[in-house]
């Protein structure tokens, strides 16, 4: 009998690794991965360059792992067997509570974070005309240790938050708006989303309302929007990164204003220009937080039809992350132009596009983990 | 290339058993040799020149040693040549930049370092060329006159860059005439599944706790997270090796190799010198035949012998590394040893057998500490974290938390350690339930290591380093 099972499991294995062999080979390759929101490895250019440098031999093990027939199944049974063995995290994605993922938060380096308010300060004294907020959002983790996995380490990100305020004060011309004071008291609504690293639209709208009270305007009531859910798919970041299988999705909102104002938006990046700021195409990718503003971009200006005297403001210049992308709609009712610049990707200097454009009032707007992870802050001095 | 990976599973391993089944007898070496050699240059298309170096000048000089004319004075010239260039290749890719740094730190001088990468697998194949031309020399084995059987042995892709490290007269047979049958090969496949198994979804995962633990400060562990940790790095290093060791056995069979086994279930021991009887064997055997006993061994009076075992050790030491603390490793283990020899094994003896495992375990676990962190300062650290020196306490929530979510892992990290069964051993008398059920794992074994490989976020290779 251990002679047939031998021959069995002999012919099993030969058998396995080459049917997935000849899949491999003969099955069509995708660019892109869906599941992942990614480009995926390009087939290895053999020369002998790249043989020397082992750039070949490199980039077709990441080839054959990305293009590994039922790529995705196999990703579902890796992280089903984590879950079963009562792992909490993966890739640095903990599974937490009521469906909530978290990314990590690590103890930032103090002296880094010491450097990066000191080009907000540099920043600001070099701009001393300018009026300046700086409203410096918490992740979900932030807001949320309560619903980390039973006994999960993490770092308090208020701390941080408070750290940056304290070495921000005194400024004339700055105004640091710590955005554990404008969440904490919505923690129990929605406001993050469970399966993405951003905030959702109603956390956006929350922020947007504490920043218009900040700069003396009249915010818009709850009740000026018609709430309308644009996807219930959405599977974002955290997600992607965690590959917990049965994780839920989230829902995904626009907030439309019962008075709509026409808004356009010119992306300097592409040089083109739109009367949308939604882009419809993204709910059906992966990549649905892009809905927002068509993603990110370097440098972009919202141009809004307000009808005259209604206006705040003529001119807004904001520095941010993907934050502001679905923060920013709000703020099209209340200011004519709106320039935006994501440090991560513009590497002009800031003060010369404010001269160059005559703009004065800034609003500086990032979440806790990119400013302390993202040294391009560093720039603003430039 | 790694075994441990989709691209070795999935296109070379495939390829390679076309090309050696479709080839006639005579040419199954050419093959071996030819895929060993395009696995090497894989991960080292440069350094391929200094293994084929080493190979030549082994096959060339064990001709010379096989001119029955030859004297013993110009053989022994031959062999001190032998080992004079393996050991040069050795020193200057991985002792160079030590030695140099050491030396520029002694004498305040300047002397620009190497920065050579470390050949993979240097140390393994200088070591096997060796104990060929020592063989040969010993009259223990005949040399080898075909240059493609013994580029086969010294490049053999199984055992290439990790082990076990095979000794010429184990092999010189099985080159010449070697058959598969389906029985090696069937004991081929298990071996090599339960060896993935091994690194890929028990070594690759407690390894993220080690490194999670290890990359905290030290200052800030508490007692227990400092033990956890370092029993974490424990089985990480043992199931990452003897895993290897396994796949390269069982790959071994399935091309009619049968390679001597390195691992016998090293964390049973009941002492050190057990231990050391157990783990990388055939380092340890290696380090016998050709340095211990060659230097005397225990045979010329008690100060000699604990010479030797000191030269051995240290030398056990720096072959794992070019550092001080592999040194200090190898150096601890051969105190141990020594005292056990003259002491330690009597007294053990009369203890109970729960007391000598706690000793062993005691003892080879501070030893990784030794081994894990290459910087000194940080292996005084971490040992006064483990025995509370530190301030913390005796556990946190972090603790609790690297315990019940790799519950699971440890508990089947303990169960792997002391009870994994060889397939070598699977004699008949099973029943077919049993064996059926024993085949059902091993797929299952082998399918839920592939899915933890395509999702390889995390699959780093430790003994690259050595």
């Amino acid at each position: 009998m251990k002679k047939q099972t031998d021959r069995l499991l002999v012919i099993w294995f030969v058998l396995t690794i080459f049917v997935l062999a000849l899949l491999f080979l003969f099955s069509p390759s995708n660019k892109f991965s869906e599941l992942e929101n990614r480009y995926l490895q390009a087939e290895p250019k053999l020369t002998w360059d790249n043989l020397i440098s082992k750039q070949f031999a490199e980039e077709a093990e990441t080839y054959v792992t990305d293009h590994f027939p039922l790529r995705g199944q196999w990703v579902w049974v890796k992280s089903l067997s984590e879950q079963l063995r009562l792992q909490q995290e993966n890739n640095g994605i903990y599974n937490g509570k009521e469906g909530y993922l978290f990314e990590k938060f690590t103890k930032p380096d103090p002296a880094l974070i010491a450097q990066y308010t000191a080009a907000v300060k540099a920043f600001a004294a070099a701009n001393p005309d300018s009026d300046m907020k700086f409203l410096l959002a918490p992740t979900s983790i932030g807001l949320y240790p309560d619903k980390l996995p039973w006994k999960a380490p993490y770092d308090p990100q208020d701390k941080m938050n408070e750290a940056v305020g304290n070495q921000l004060e005194g400024l004339a011309n700055l105004t640091y708006m710590n955005g554990f004071n404008v969440l904490m008291p919505h923690a129990p609504e929605d406001i993050y989303y469970r399966t993405d690293h951003h905030w959702t639209t109603l956390g956006a709208y929350y922020a947007y309302e504490a920043y218009a009270k900040q700069m003396g305007w009249k915010p818009h009531p709850m009740t000026d929007y018609t709430v309308k859910i644009v996807s219930d798919s959405f599977l974002g970041s955290y997600h992607t990164r965690g590959q917990f299988s049965l994780a839920k999705p989230d829902l995904l909102q626009v907030y439309i204003p019962k008075k709509p104002v026409a808004t356009s938006m010119y992306v300097a990046d592409t040089d083109t220009r739109t009367d949308r700021l939604y882009d419809e195409s993204y709910l059906a990718k992966k990549d649905k937080y892009s809905y927002f503003l068509g993603g990110v971009h370097a440098l972009m200006t919202l141009t809004s039809d307000i009808p005259a005297g209604e206006e705040n403001l003529d001119k807004l210049l904001v520095i941010k992350d993907s934050y502001a992308h679905s923060f920013l709609p709000f703020l099209t009712q209340h200011v004519k132009e709106i320039h935006v610049i994501d440090m991560r990707y513009y590497n002009g200097s800031i003060s010369q596009y404010m001269k160059d454009n005559g703009i004065s009032d800034t609003l500086l707007l990032f979440n806790t983990a990119t400013f302390a992870e993202n040294n391009e802050i560093l720039k603003l001095s430039k | 290339m790694v075994f441990s990976s989709l691209l070795f599973l999935f296109v070379f391993l495939p390829a390679v058993f076309l090309l050696y089944w479709l080839s006639p007898r005579r040419g199954k070496n050419l093959i071996l040799f030819l895929a060993s050699l395009v696995f090497y240059a894989w991960g080292e298309p440069v350094y391929i020149v200094i293994m084929l170096i080493s190979t030549v000048t082994d096959y060339g000089f064990g001709l010379l040693l096989s001119k029955p004319e030859w004297g013993p004075k110009r053989r022994k010239a031959i062999v001190v040549a032998s080992v004079i260039v393996n050991l040069a290749l050795l020193s200057y890719f991985k002792y160079a930049d030590f030695a140099v740094h050491n030396v520029n730190a002694l004498l305040g001088t300047d002397i620009p370092l190497t920065e050579l990468a470390l050949p993979i697998g240097i140390s393994f194949y200088t070591f096997q060329s060796m104990s060929y031309i020592i063989d040969v020399y010993r009259g223990t084995a005949k040399a080898q006159r075909n240059w493609i059987d013994f580029g086969t042995f010294v490049a053999l892709f199984p055992q290439l860059v990790a082990g076990p490290i095979v000794q010429y007269n184990t092999l010189a047979e099985q080159l010449k005439e070697r058959r598969v049958t389906m029985e090696m090969f069937a004991e081929g496949v298990k071996r090599f599944i339960i060896g993935l198994a091994k690194k890929v979804l028990l070594a690759n995962n407690i390894g993220l706790l080690w490194h999670s633990i290890a990359d905290a400060d030290a200052g800030t562990l508490p007692v227990l997270t400092a033990w956890l940790g370092i029993m974490a790095f424990a089985f990480q290093i043992y199931f990452d090796f003897s895993g290897y060791s396994d796949m390269a056995i069982g790959l071994g069979l399935m091309f009619g190799f049968r390679f001597n086994e390195n691992f016998n279930k090293p964390y049973a021991a009941q002492s050190i010198t057990d231990f050391w009887r157990r783990w990388h064997i055939s380092l340890g055997s290696w380090f016998r035949d050709y340095v211990y006993i060659p230097l005397g061994g225990n045979r010329k009076g008690l100060g000699k012998q604990l010479r030797n075992i000191l030269i051995v050790w240290v030398l056990t030491g720096i072959w794992h590394g070019a550092a001080w603390n592999f040194m200090l490793w190898g150096l601890y283990f051969g105190v141990i040893l020594i005292f056990e020899k003259w002491a330690g094994l009597r007294l053990l003896a009369r203890a109970p057998r729960w007391m000598r495992h706690l000793y062993a375990s005691l003892f080879i676990l501070i030893g990784w500490v030794l081994f894990a962190f290459d910087e000194l300062p940080k292996v005084g650290d971490y040992l006064k974290a483990m025995f509370g020196l530190n301030g913390q306490p005796a556990w946190n929530d972090g603790t609790l938390y690297f315990l019940y979510t790799n519950a699971v892992l440890l508990a089947l990290l303990v169960l792997a350690s002391i009870a994994w069964k060889k397939s070598a051993e699977g004699e008949g008398g099973y029943s077919a339930v049993r064996s059926l059920a024993g085949s059902a794992w091993l797929i299952v074994l082998f399918l839920l290591s592939v899915s933890y490989l395509v999702d390889a976020t995390f699959n780093p290779f430790l003994y690259f380093r050595f």
